[in-house]
C-alpha cells in the first residue's frame, strides 16, 4: 500500500472530528495494531499481570473443585436467601457482556462508523464476560454433576425439562447469546487473522493464524461473502441483545417474590446491562489504549460517545428505580411496598444507597465535558458504575429474598470468604482471557477501521 | 398496641449485628461432624447382636460392604419382612410413666407414638417421648462396664462386676447393710419400689434416697401442710371453666401435660357447643401455658406468694359477701374475715394498679365459676403457696370437682433436696461405704454448695448405673451401662396411676442392664442369665403388688400397654385447721425491687438427661426459638435498667455462687426476674452436648453453679454484672436483630397471617377471619378422581409444644445440622412453629403457628423448577422428586411460606460414619434419606398415605376418614391438626375447613393452599379487656 497524504480538514469537517487521529495511513494502522501482537519480547508488565490473573483463575477453579467436593454450603446462601452471590455475579457478568454485541451488531446496523475502533475490543470483552457468567449458574446448582438435565435431550427417563421455568429459558438465552457472540467476533476477525498470518515470521504463528484464518485471501468474492454473513449475523444478534437480559430478568420477574415480581424488569435490565457493559468497556479501553499506543485509533471522540451512552443509560436506570417505587406504592400491595421500603431503610440500606450513588448520582458527572474528555476521570466514574451495577444485582437478589412474605423466615445474608474469592477469581479468569487476547489477537478491527480512514480522494479534492 | 415500647426494645438489639464472637462460635458445637468421638458400636457388632433379621432392615449405606444375608429358617410369629409391627410399651421421664406405641421395622424400633388407648394421653406425646428413639440409637451411650481404681480406668465385663458384687454385697449383708447408701432418680416403677423394699429388708441399715434436679416436692409438702398427708393433686381440665396458674405450667412442664392439653383444647373450640375455658397465668417466665393464657400477669416468682395471699383475702371477702358460701367453709377457718388484714399491707399497696385489676378480675371469675374453677401453683412455689391454693380450691368448691387428690405411693421418702444434702453430709463424714446410684447425674446437677463431686470421692465404693459415662460416672469406682427403656422389661405408672409394662423392643444394643435387674441381682446374689431381660420381676409385681382388678391379665396388659382401671384412688380430704397457724408464721414480705433468678428445666433437654439428643438440642425452644443453648432470660425493661444488651454475657451471682450466661431478652419475662434453664453446660455428655475430655465444648452453661439447696427453684437478691463478652445465639426466628422498619412491618402483618378473634367477636361475626379475597382462576381446574388430601390446623388449640416438630423429624429422617448451620439459617425442620409477639413488649400476647408445606393447588414452586423435580400428584400433593432435583433452589425462592429446606451439605454424612452408624437405625425405612444438593419439604407424610392406600386397595375398599394420620397430627396432644380427604363429604378435615373461621394463609396470592388454619379464638375477661 502506498503512503496516503494526510487530509487537511475543512471547518465543516472539524465539527465532527475524524474517527482516526494522527498520522495514520493504511499501512501504519496495520503496523500499529499488528506490532502489539508481533512484538518479539513480551513486555514484563504483561507477564506480571498475567501471573496475577492466572493465579486468580487457578484459585477460582480450585474453589470450584472445593465447592463441588463439599457442597454449596461453602457459600453464604441460607434460607430464605437461596440465591446469593453466584447469581449476583452471573447477572453482573452477563450484563457486562452486553456492550460488545450492542456495539458490533446494533451500531453496525445503524451504520455508526465510530464503532469500528472499539468493536473487536468490546466483543472480546463480551465473550470473556459471558464465559465468566456461564460458570456461575452451572456451579450454583446443588448437584453439578446432573446439570446436563437442564438440556432437552432424549433420555431413558423420558423426561423433558420444564419449559415453564424461566431458568430453562435462561439456559437457552445465554447459550445462544454466547454462541452468536463468539461467531460474530470470530467472523469479523478472519481478515485480520489473515493479515497476521501473512506477516508471521515463525512457523508456529503461521500455522496457528493460518488455521484460524480459514484460507482467507482477501478476494472480492470472499469479502462479499464475509460482509453478507456479517450483516446477517448482526441482524440475528440484535434481538439477542434485548432478549438475553430480558430473559435473565424473567428469572426474577416471573417469580412472585416481592421486589422481583414486576413488569418493568425486562427494559430495566437491558438498560442496566448496556450501562454496565459500556462502563466496563471504558474501564478497560482507557488503560489499554494508553498502554498499547492505540490513541490514534481509539480517539477522545470514541470515549466521549461512550460516556454519553453511559450517561443516557444511567438516567434510564435511575428512572427505573423511581418507577419501581411508584409501582410499589401505586399497587397498594403491602408486601411490594415493604420490599422497597426495606431496600431503602432495612438492613441492606447500605447496599441500596451504594447502588443509587454509583449508578445514578456519580454518572451525572458526565454532563461535564471534563469528565468525558479526561481519560482518568472517565475511568473513575466508570469503575463506580461497575461497582454500582454489581450492587444493583445484589440489592435485587438478596434484599428481596431476605425479607419476603412470612417474617418468621426473614434472615440476613452474610457472604463467606468463598463467595468473595470466587468473585475475585472470576475477574482473574476475565483478565487472563483478556491478556491472552491482547497478546495474540488483533485488538482493533484493522480491516474495518481502514474503511473509515479519511479517504485520500477527499484530500485530493 | 404500644408500638413505642417495642420499637425501643428492638432498636437496642440492633447493635447485635456484627459481633466478633461469631467466629469463635464457628468452632463450637458442630456436634455430629466432630471427629473425636468416643467408641461407638460398629455395624458388625450390631449385626452379631441382632442376627440376620437386620439384614432385611433397609439399613442405608451398606451397599458396598460384603455382608452375610440369611433368610429366616423359621419366620418368627407375626413377622412379615418389611411390614412394620407396633408394640405398646411405656417409658418414664422424671418419674412419671407415659404410655407409648412403638413402630418396629424388622425388629428395629423406629418411631414412637402415644398409646391412643392410654388414659393419660390418648395418643398425644411430648417432645421427650418422640425423641426417645434417638437416645436408643445414640452411639455415645455407654457400652462397657468401667472400673476405676488408683486413678486408672479398666474396661470390664458384666461378669467381672457380678463377681465383685456378689463378694461385696455378701460382706455388706453381714454388716446389715451398714454404710450402704442407694440413690435413685425418681421412678414410678412398682417393681423397682418392690425390689428396693426388699433390699432395705435385707440390709436394714441401708439408706435409700431419691434425687431429682427438677423436683416437684413442693407439691408434696404443700399437700402435707394443707391436708396433713402427702398427696398428689390431679387437675381436671375437662371441667375447669376458669383456670388460674400461679407459676404453673400444666400444659407444658407437667407429668400429666398431655392429658391437660387434650382436655384444655377440647374447651378451646368455639364450635364444640361445650363451654370455652379461660386461662389466667401469673408467672415470671413465659411458659407454654402462659403463652396460651387469655390473661397473663408477668411477675417475679418470689412475689407469687404475696399475690396468692392477696388473692386469698379477696376471695374470702367475696365469699364472705356471699352468704350461700359460708356453709361450705370449714368452721375452723371461716372465723377469718380478718384474714384480709393479715396481709402486711392492703392489696392496693402490695400490687400495682394493673396487677390489682388483674387479680380482682381473676377473683371475680374464680368465684363466679366456683365448683368449675381451678387454681394451681407450680412446682417452683414453696409449700405454703401450695397449701393456700389447696385451701382456696376447697373454699371455692373445686376440691373434688376440678381438682382431686390421690395418695403418693412413696409418701415416706425424704424430699429430694434434703436427700442430696443428707447424702453429701454422710459422704463427707465418711459414713458411706458403698454408694449405689441408679440413674441420675448428681455430680452435674446437684446444687453447687453440696459439692457432690468432692463428697463422692469419700465413698469407698461408688457404683453408678447410667446410660452415659457422664460426669458422675467419671468419679465412681464402677460405672455400669444402663439399658434403654426399649431394651429391657420394666413397668411404670403414669401421673394418675395407670400401670404400664415396658417391654423390650430390641435386645440391648450396648450391653446395658436396667435398674431393676441390678437391684434384683443385689437382692438375690444371682446376676441375670444371658438373654434374661427381667421379665419375671415385672410379672411377680404384676401378680403380687397390684390391686386385684377385673381386667388383670398379663397378656392383655402387655398387649394394651396398660392395665385398665389401675389409676390411683381419689381420696377425700379437707384442709386441716392447723394450716392457718402455719401460714401465720410465714412472713409475707412486701415485694422487693431486687433481682431474682428462677431455675426451670429446659423444654428441650429437661434437666440434662436428654442433652445428648441432637433432635432436642436443635429443637427451637417454643418461645425464644433458641437452639443449641440456654440463656439468662431478661425482660426488655430490666435489661434496659441494667444496661444489658441481647447477647451480652453476664455474671449472675449470689453469696459466693455465680454463673456466667448470655442474656436473651425475651418479651413477656417478668421485670427483675432472670430465667435460667437447667440441663446445659454438660462436660461429659457426649459428642452432641459436649465432652471436655474429648475437646468437645459443652452446649450452653451449667446453671447448677448458682443453685443452692435453700434456693433450688428461685432466689431473690442476686446481682447481675456484664462481663463485656458477647455470645451469638442460634435462633430459628429473628436470626438477626430486627430494625425499626422490619418490626413495624411485622406488627402490621401478623394480624393477617395469624388471624385471631375473641369468643364474642366470633359469636357476632363468625367469618371474621375472612379478609375478603376472591380467588379467580384463569382456567378451569381439572377434576381429579380419588382422594384430595388436605389439612387444617386449629390455632385455638395449638400450644406450640413442639411435639409435632420432633415427630416430623423422626418420621421423615430429617437431619440435624448443628449450631453453626442454624446460625447460618439452614435448619432443616419440615414443620416449624412460627411464634410472634404482639402488643406491649413487656406483657405481650404470643401467637404460635405451625407451618409446613401448604401443598398449594397453584404451587409456585412447581412452575419454576427447570427440571420438573417438584410436581403435583393426582391426589393434590405437591410432590418432591429427590432423584430428579438438581438443586437450583428456585422453588424455595418462589415459595411464599419458605417451607422448603435445602441440603447445603451432606447433612446425613456424619450418620454414615462408622462410629456413628448406630444412628442409622433410627431412620424410617419408608422415607428416602436425602443427599446433598437436594431440596426437601413436608410431604403430608406421603409414605403413610401410600402404605394405607395399598392396604385399602388390597381389600378393595375406599379409604376411611381418619385412617391416614400424618406424624404431626398423630403426635399432637391438643388434636389441633386434622388431615384427610377434602373430597370425602363429612370428613373431619372437610368439616374443619368449612368452618367460618378457616382461612388460608396468604390466600391473596391465589396459590390455593391445601392447609387451612382455623383462626385463633381467645376468651378475654371483658372487664380486663376494657381496661387495657
Amino acid at each position: 500500500m502506498s503512503v496516503v497524504p494526510i487530509p487537511t480538514r475543512t471547518p465543516s469537517e472539524s465539527l465532527r472530528p475524524p474517527l482516526v487521529d494522527g498520522e495514520q495511513t493504511l499501512s501504519s494502522l496495520t503496523e500499529t495494531v499488528c506490532s502489539i501482537v508481533e512484538r518479539p519480547q513480551t513486555p514484563r508488565a504483561w507477564y506480571i499481570a498475567f501471573a496475577i490473573s492466572s493465579s486468580l483463575t487457578l484459585m477460582l477453579f480450585g474453589l470450584i473443585g472445593y465447592l463441588i467436593a463439599t457442597g454449596i454450603g461453602v457459600w453464604g446462601n441460607n434460607s430464605p436467601v437461596f440465591w446469593g452471590w453466584p447469581i449476583v455475579n452471573f447477572v453482573f457478568w452477563v450484563g457486562i457482556g452486553h456492550a460488545g454485541t450492542l456495539i458490533s451488531a446494533i451500531l453496525f446496523l445503524f451504520r455508526q462508523q465510530w464503532r469500528t475502533s472499539i468493536n473487536r475490543f468490546a466483543e472480546a470483552m463480551t465473550i470473556f464476560a459471558v464465559t465468566c457468567a456461564g460458570i456461575f449458574p452451572a456451579i450454583h446448582v446443588g448437584r453439578v454433576w446432573l446439570v446436563y438435565w437442564l438440556a432437552p435431550y432424549p433420555n431413558q427417563m423420558a423426561m423433558w425439562p420444564n419449559f415453564r421455568s424461566p431458568l430453562l429459558w435462561d439456559v437457552f438465552a445465554v447459550s445462544t447469546y454466547a454462541t452468536v457472540s463468539l461467531l460474530f467476533w470470530y467472523l469479523g476477525m478472519i481478515p485480520d487473522l489473515a493479515t497476521l498470518r501473512d506477516r508471521a515470521t515463525s512457523r508456529v504463528r503461521q500455522f496457528a493464524y493460518g488455521l484460524f484464518a480459514l484460507g482467507w485471501t482477501g478476494s472480492a468474492r470472499q469479502w462479499h461473502v464475509l460482509e453478507k454473513a456479517y450483516l446477517l449475523l448482526a441482524a440475528l444478534a440484535t434481538p439477542l441483545v434485548l432478549s438475553v437480559h430480558t430473559i435473565v430478568s424473567f428469572d426474577f420477574a416471573v417469580s412472585h417474590v416481592p421486589g422481583w415480581h414486576t413488569t418493568i424488569f425486562p427494559p430495566y435490565f437491558v438498560a442496566g446491562a448496556v450501562f454496565s457493559g459500556f462502563a466496563m468497556v471504558v474501564t478497560l479501553l482507557v488503560p489499554a489504549r494508553h498502554l498499547f499506543g492505540l490513541k490514534d485509533l481509539i480517539t477522545p471522540r470514541h470515549l466521549d460517545v461512550m460516556c454519553r451512552i453511559i450517561l443516557a443509560t444511567s438516567c434510564m436506570v435511575g428512572y427505573a428505580y423511581a418507577t419501581e417505587f411508584f409501582t410499589a406504592w401505586y399497587s397498594g400491595n403491602r408486601f411490594e411496598q415493604f420490599a422497597f421500603l426495606n431496600r431503602m431503610q432495612g438492613p441492606y440500606a447500605w447496599a441500596y444507597w451504594t447502588m443509587v450513588t454509583c449508578n445514578v448520582l456519580i454518572p451525572q458527572l458526565y454532563w461535564f465535558e471534563r469528565f468525558r474528555t479526561s481519560p482518568w476521570l472517565m475511568v473513575g466514574v466508570a469503575i463506580c458504575v461497575n461497582i454500582g451495577m454489581w450492587f444493583e444485582r445484589f440489592v435485587i437478589t438478596v434484599t428481596s429474598l431476605s425479607r419476603d412474605f412470612l417474617p418468621s423466615s426473614w434472615d440476613y445474608f452474610r457472604p463467606t470468604a468463598v463467595d468473595v474469592l470466587m468473585f475475585v477469581g472470576s475477574f482473574g479468569l476475565f483478565f487472563t482471557l483478556f491478556l491472552l487476547f491482547c497478546r495474540f489477537l488483533p485488538m482493533v478491527a484493522m480491516a474495518e477501521v481502514k474503511s473509515v480512514l479519511p479517504s485520500p480522494s477527499v484530500s485530493e479534492s | 398496641m404500644s408500638r413505642d415500647t417495642g420499637t425501643t426494645y428492638w432498636r437496642s438489639l440492633n447493635e447485635l449485628q456484627g459481633t466478633p464472637q461469631f467466629e469463635e462460635m464457628l468452632h463450637r458445637e458442630f456436634p455430629e461432624a466432630a471427629s473425636e468421638l468416643p467408641d461407638g458400636i460398629s455395624r458388625r457388632r450390631w449385626l452379631q447382636l441382632m442376627g440376620a433379621s437386620l439384614a432385611l432392615g433397609g439399613v442405608g449405606g451398606c451397599r458396598w460392604e460384603a455382608e452375610q444375608f440369611a433368610p429366616f429358617a423359621v419366620r418368627p410369629t407375626n413377622r412379615t419382612p418389611g411390614i412394620p409391627q407396633r408394640f405398646a410399651t411405656s417409658h418414664e421421664v422424671g418419674g412419671s410413666g407415659r404410655g407409648l406405641l412403638v413402630t418396629c421395622y424388622d425388629g428395629r424400633p423406629t418411631k414412637v407414638e402415644g398409646n391412643p388407648d392410654h388414659p393419660l394421653s390418648e395418643g398425644g406425646t411430648d417432645v421427650f417421648d418422640q425423641a426417645a428413639i434417638l437416645n436408643l440409637y445414640d452411639p455415645d451411650r455407654s457400652d462397657a462396664v468401667i472400673e476405676q481404681s488408683a486413678g486408672q480406668r479398666f474396661t470390664r465385663d458384666w461378669s467381672d462386676f457380678d463377681r465383685f458384687a456378689s463378694r461385696h454385697f455378701a460382706a455388706l449383708k453381714r454388716g446389715n447393710g451398714k454404710g450402704l447408701f442407694l440413690l435413685s432418680e425418681a421412678t414410678s416403677s412398682p417393681t423397682y419400689q418392690r425390689l428396693l423394699e426388699e433390699l432395705q429388708k435385707n440390709h436394714p441399715e441401708a439408706v435409700c434416697l431419691e434425687y431429682e434436679s427438677f423436683s416437684r416436692d413442693h407439691e408434696r409438702s404443700g399437700a402435707q401442710l394443707a391436708f396433713g398427708r402427702v398427696l398428689r393433686p390431679h387437675y381436671d381440665f375437662d371441667r375447669a371453666r376458669v383456670v388460674a396458674c400461679l407459676d404453673a405450667d400444666p400444659l407444658g412442664m407437667h407429668p400429666a401435660a398431655t392429658r391437660h392439653v387434650r382436655d384444655w383444647a377440647a374447651h378451646r373450640d368455639p364450635d364444640s357447643g361445650s363451654f370455652f375455658n379461660r386461662v389466667y397465668s401469673v408467672e415470671s417466665e413465659l411458659s407454654v401455658t402462659g403463652a396460651q393464657a387469655d390473661h397473663r400477669l408477668p411477675i417475679q416468682s418470689s412475689s407469687i406468694r404475696l399475690v396468692t395471699a392477696v388473692l386469698e383475702s379477696l376471695i374470702l371477702q367475696r365469699l364472705g359477701d356471699s352468704p350461700r358460701e359460708t356453709s361450705r367453709r370449714d368452721p375452723g377457718d371461716n372465723s377469718d374475715p380478718r384474714l384480709a388484714s393479715r396481709l402486711p399491707l392492703s392489696p392496693e399497696e402490695i400490687l400495682a394498679p394493673g396487677q390489682l385489676r388483674f387479680v380482682e378480675a381473676l377473683v371475680n371469675d374464680l368465684v363466679e365459676t366456683r365448683g368449675g374453677s381451678l387454681l394451681m401453683a407450680g412446682p417452683t412455689q414453696p409449700a405454703d403457696v401450695h397449701a393456700r391454693v389447696h385451701r382456696i380450691n376447697e373454699w371455692l368448691g373445686n376440691s373434688g370437682a376440678t381438682v382431686r387428690y390421690t395418695a403418693e405411693p412413696d409418701a415416706g421418702r425424704l424430699s429430694h433436696r434434703a436427700a442430696i444434702d443428707f447424702l453429701s453430709a454422710e459422704l463427707r463424714e465418711g459414713n458411706v461405704d458403698t454408694l449405689i446410684m441408679l440413674g441420675g447425674n448428681p455430680v452435674y446437677d446437684a446444687p453447687v454448695e453440696v459439692q457432690f463431686g468432692d463428697a463422692l470421692q469419700k465413698a469407698k465404693t461408688s457404683i453408678h448405673l447410667s446410660a452415659y459415662r457422664d460426669e458422675t460416672s467419671e468419679l465412681c469406682t464402677w460405672h455400669l451401662p444402663l439399658a434403654h427403656a426399649f431394651e429391657v422389661w420394666g413397668d411404670t405408672r403414669s401421673n394418675e396411676g395407670t400401670y404400664s409394662i415396658s417391654q423390650p423392643l430390641i435386645e440391648p444394643l450396648l450391653t446395658g442392664r436396667s435398674g431393676i435387674q441390678l437391684l434384683a441381682a443385689f437382692n438375690t446374689g444371682n446376676p441375670p442369665a444371658s438373654g434374661d431381660l427381667g421379665k419375671r420381676f415385672i410379672q411377680e409385681t404384676f401378680y403380687s403388688v397390684l390391686p386385684e382388678s377385673p381386667g388383670r391379665a398379663w397378656d392383655t396388659t402387655l398387649h394394651d400397654g396398660f392395665l385398665a382401671g389401675s389409676a390411683f384412688e381419689s381420696v377425700n380430704v379437707t384442709v386441716s385447721s392447723s394450716l392457718q397457724s402455719t401460714l401465720d408464721a410465714i412472713s409475707l414480705t412486701p415485694p422487693q425491687r431486687s433481682l431474682e433468678v428462677v431455675f426451670s428445666p429446659s423444654r428441650s433437654v429437661y434437666d440434662g438427661r436428654f442433652s445428648n439428643n441432637a433432635w432436642l438440642q436443635e429443637l427451637p425452644e417454643p418461645l425464644s426459638k433458641l437452639t443449641w443453648d440456654n440463656a439468662a432470660l431478661l425482660s426488655p425493661t430490666t435489661a434496659r435498667e441494667h444496661d444489658i444488651e441481647h447477647g451480652d454475657v453476664v455474671r449472675i451471682g449470689s453469696d459466693g455462687r455465680s454463673v456466667e450466661a448470655p442474656v436473651y431478652i425475651l418479651p413477656g419475662q417478668a421485670e427483675n426476674s432472670i430465667g435460667l434453664q437447667l440441663g446445659y453446660g454438660r462436660t461429659a455428655a457426649g459428642t452432641v452436648a459436649g465432652h471436655v475430655a474429648h475437646n468437645i465444648d459443652p452446649v450452653g452453661v451449667n446453671v447448677s453453679t448458682l443453685r443452692s439447696i435453700e434456693h433450688i427453684h428461685f432466689e431473690n437478691g442476686v446481682t447481675i454484672t456484664s462481663t463485656g463478652r458477647r455470645h451469638e445465639f442460634a435462633t430459628t426466628q429473628e436470626h438477626f436483630a430486627i430494625d425499626r422498619v422490619g418490626l413495624e412491618e411485622i406488627s402490621g402483618r401478623v394480624g393477617d397471617l395469624v388471624r385471631e378473634g375473641t369468643v364474642d367477636e366470633y359469636a357476632e361475626h363468625p367469618d371474621f377471619a375472612h379478609h375478603g379475597h376472591e380467588e379467580i382462576a384463569l382456567w378451569e381446574q381439572p377434576e381429579q378422581d380419588g382422594p384430595q388430601w388436605g389439612m387444617s390446623i386449629d390455632l385455638s388449640k395449638c400450644i406450640g409444644c413442639n411435639a409435632c416438630v420432633v415427630a416430623c423429624q423422626s418420621e421423615n429422617n430429617i437431619p440435624v445440622v448443628g449450631k453453626e448451620q442454624v446460625l447460618k439459617g439452614r435448619e432443616m425442620h419440615w414443620l416449624r412453629l412460627d411464634r410472634y409477639f404482639t402488643g406491649d413488649m413487656d406483657e405481650p400476647e404470643v401467637v404460635q403457628q405451625p407451618v409446613a408445606c401448604q401443598h398449594c393447588e397453584n404451587a409456585p414452586c412447581e412452575q419454576v423448577c427447570p427440571v420438573a423435580a417438584t410436581v403435583h400428584s393426582d391426589d393434590g400433593l405437591n410432590d418432591m422428586v429427590y432423584n430428579r432435583c438438581i438443586g437450583t433452589r428456585y422453588c424455595a425462592n418462589n415459595c411464599p411460606y419458605k417451607v422448603r429446606r435445602f441440603n447445603f451439605f451432606d447433612y446425613q454424612l456424619p450418620v454414615v460414619q462408622p462410629e456413628q452408624s448406630l444412628k442409622q437405625l433410627a431412620f424410617n425405612p419408608e422415607v428416602t434419606v436425602r443427599s446433598r444438593g437436594v431440596m426437601e419439604k413436608c410431604t403430608y407424610c406421603v409414605q403413610r398415605i401410600r402404605n394405607i392406600s395399598i392396604l385399602a386397595d388390597n381389600d378393595r375398599r375406599p379409604l376411611e376418614d381418619g385412617e391416614v394420620q400424618t406424624a404431626c397430627q398423630q403426635s399432637c396432644p391438643a388434636q389441633a391438626i386434622t388431615f384427610g380427604d377434602l373430597k370425602l363429604s363429612g370428613s373431619e378435615v372437610a368439616t374443619e375447613q368449612s368452618k367460618p373461621r378457616a382461612y388460608g394463609m396468604l390466600d391473596e396470592l391465589n396459590v390455593k393452599p391445601r392447609t387451612k388454619y382455623l383462626a385463633r379464638i381467645r376468651n378475654p375477661n371483658p372487664v380486663l379487656k376494657a381496661t387495657t
